[in-house]
């Protein structure tokens, strides 16, 4: 397979006003800006933008309805923050489809969307999880020092992933 | 006496939100449980100093499940702030992007969140007793819940030009009207999402029927209830007076919703961050009240909809015309609010305002101040500003139907324990399902602005009387 028969999304996700919750959307645009591009903007979230390899989405939370589109590509790299008690504050893993608890919210988890994909559509894709250790989530869309500085690798990393998957 | 402390806590990965206590006396038995909150009220300060004409566009990204419910109820308030009172066809389309809110929140809730303990069963493994244990169980229900949702989403998105956060509510209206083909568009998908409405009362009406049993003794208690009503007392969402009745049903106020601090306090106490509001004039905690889909559907004394009015009258039977107290019970609610919704979408499409291009009101007539009110999908929301003659906002004031439910969260959690804790006895998972779903059918907002990755995982600590820890239970979220 190659960039010109596989379809990839880099689907960001948080709250660009809560600090650090907004990280990849300071990931994404630094995506966007390695490719060339200009990044997803916050009205649309680049959903009037898709069809492009990679397609770059921002949301603020993942839902069911996202299943529909993650089902219709190859690969698809979730970016988010995370402050649970992984060694590493810039994490890089693969993810798989199934069920994750959260019994109290609305937003879903990379591996429930995989697995309605799965499910509901019949095709889950490849995919990965970048995830970078969040220390603020006041009210302030600016990235906390030690956050901010994990932006850079967080590209690099995605870059190298993209560059891994054309290859396939 | 010494007691031993069982500590439920659905961490979240923020500001430690909320967890549940239960403290045991002796014997083993539950002396009493408590649901707290650690809520960030960093909101209100933020604001202040702001343009008040900002906020129909800040305050949405308070949350990422109601924002339109905050985009809307603070456009009303910024509607008085400049006594501007919007055109008729502006408050319609409004209302039309409300229920484009109550149709996916209520749909989420019910069919992905709730569903799976409803038609799955509170005791099976938690591993398949989700909303991917629901799809294998029951595949069509699981595609139908996913298009409902979507189909709210999708009348959020023609008005406010995107899904979250909308930009769409300005003070004195609207900055956009109603095309067309975005009204054949949402039109043409009222009658799939009535249907599918029905089909998830369907869902709820057999779990009752064979969970008798449960209903009626899991969290089951009085209070006062609490919600909006239309003029001639017909269940409300979008604007109209607050009513209170009392736990017999007996009306005990309805009150423009402006004049609030008239009518509504808040006690605090120092387990939880959170306030809890009650009914002045009773005092606390005799004044206590239960908002959202139980209490405007208890409240309402008609709804507007055929469909919708047909299943209150059924709703209502539950209890004999008293209000219905059983917790389960907001899943029925919501689904009779929810049908309401989806047929409300047609009326207001039907409406001959729904395409008029008159949707802003220029005319100003500075007042400084304004109120708004709205029902958000999980109870009754206030937005209340001063602003200074500059127009900066010198004082905000937010309740949110989670704090008017934080009485009734934590009593339903106290109530299951009691219920469910058998001294002696191992406690379960079921028991761990069980608290769960008492706090989840009021549908609280605890954590909803922000959303890094590490989920909320419930653990249940069981200490001895010493304060050792003798077991553990835990559902890793992580």
């Amino acid at each position: 397979m190659d960039a010109e028969t596989t379809k990839a999304l880099i689907i960001g996700y948080g709250n660009p006003d809560r600090e650090d919750d907004g990280v990849a959307w300071h990931v994404l645009q630094g995506v966007a800006e390695h490719l060339g591009r200009t990044g997803p903007d916050l009205e649309t979230g680049g959903l009037d933008q898709l069809g492009q390899w990679p397609d770059l989405l921002f949301v603020w939370q993942l839902a069911p309805e996202l299943a529909e589109l993650i089902a219709d590509y190859d690969y698809v790299c979730f970016v988010d923050a995370h402050t649970s008690d992984y060694p590493e504050d810039l994490r890089f893993d693969t993810v798989e489809a199934g069920y994750q608890a959260s019994p109290f919210t609305h937003h879903m988890t990379p591996q429930t969307c995989l697995m309605l994909a799965e499910r509901l559509h019949g095709h889950v894709p490849q995919a990965i999880v970048v995830s970078a250790r969040g220390h603020r989530f006041g009210f302030s869309n600016e990235l906390s020092v030690q956050t901010a500085l994990l932006v850079e690798e967080a590209i690099e990393r995605i870059a190298s992933w993209l560059g891994a998957i054309s290859d396939d | 006496m010494s007691t031993q402390k069982i500590t439920i806590e659905p961490v979240t990965r923020i500001e430690g939100h909320a967890k549940v206590t239960i403290h045991l006396d002796e014997d083993g038995s539950v002396e009493r449980a408590y649901f707290h909150v650690n809520e960030f009220r960093g909101f209100e300060k933020f604001c202040e100093g702001r343009m008040y004409f900002e906020m129909p566009m800040i305050t949405p990204r308070i949350c990422g499940i109601c924002p339109v419910s905050h985009h809307l109820a603070s456009a009303k308030a910024c509607d008085q702030i400049v006594g501007a009172p919007p055109p008729r066809p502006a408050s319609v389309l409004r209302e039309l992007m409300h229920m484009g809110q109550i149709i996916q929140s209520h749909g989420m809730h019910f069919f992905e969140l709730a569903g799976p303990d409803l038609l799955l069963g509170f005791d099976a493994d938690p591993a398949g007793r989700n909303v991917v244990g629901l799809i294998e169980a029951n595949p069509d229900v699981a595609v139908k819940a996913v298009k409902i949702r979507k189909y709210g989403q999708e009348i959020i998105r023609t008005l406010g030009g995107r899904k979250v956060h909308p930009n769409f509510a300005v003070p004195g209206g609207v900055n956009k009207a109603l095309r067309p083909a975005e009204r054949d568009a949402i039109l043409a998908g009222a009658d799939e999402a009535i249907e599918t409405t029905q089909l998830g009362i369907s869902v709820m009406k057999d779990w009752a029927e064979k969970n008798r049993e449960d209903i009626e003794k899991f969290a089951v208690f009085r209070s006062g209830y609490f919600g909006l009503v239309t003029e001639e007392g017909g269940l409300e969402l979008y604007d109209g007076n607050c009513r209170l009745l009392d736990a017999d049903g007996n009306r005990l106020e309805e009150f423009d919703g402006r004049n609030y601090l008239d009518y509504i306090a808040e006690h605090v106490e120092d387990w939880s961050y959170l306030k809890f509001p009650y009914y002045k004039k009773m005092g606390w905690p005799e004044g206590v009240y239960r908002v959202g889909p139980l209490g405007r559907v208890n409240v309402a004394e008609k709804i507007d909809t055929p469909l919708a009015n047909e299943e209150l009258n059924i709703f209502k039977a539950l209890n004999d015309g008293k209000p219905v107290e059983n917790t389960l019970h907001f899943h029925y609610a919501r689904l009779v609010e929810t049908l309401f919704a989806t047929e409300r979408v047609k009326v207001l499409l039907d409406d001959p305002d729904i395409m008029s291009t008159d949707i802003l009101n220029t005319r100003r007539e500075y007042t400084g101040e304004g109120v708004g009110v709205i029902e958000a999908p999980r109870g009754t929301l206030f937005h209340d500003y001063k602003a200074n003659a500059n127009g900066q906002l010198e004082r905000v004031n937010l309740i949110v139907a989670t704090g008017h439910n934080n009485w009734a969260m934590s009593e339903a959690v106290d109530s299951v324990a009691k219920t469910y804790i058998v001294p002696g006895e191992e406690i379960t998972e079921g028991l761990l399902n069980r608290v769960e779903a008492a706090i989840r059918a009021h549908d609280p907002c605890l954590s909803c602005s922000t959303h890094a990755l590490g989920q909320m995982p419930m653990v249940i600590d069981i200490l001895d009387a010493d304060g050792r820890l003798v077991n553990t239970l835990k559902r890793d979220g992580r």
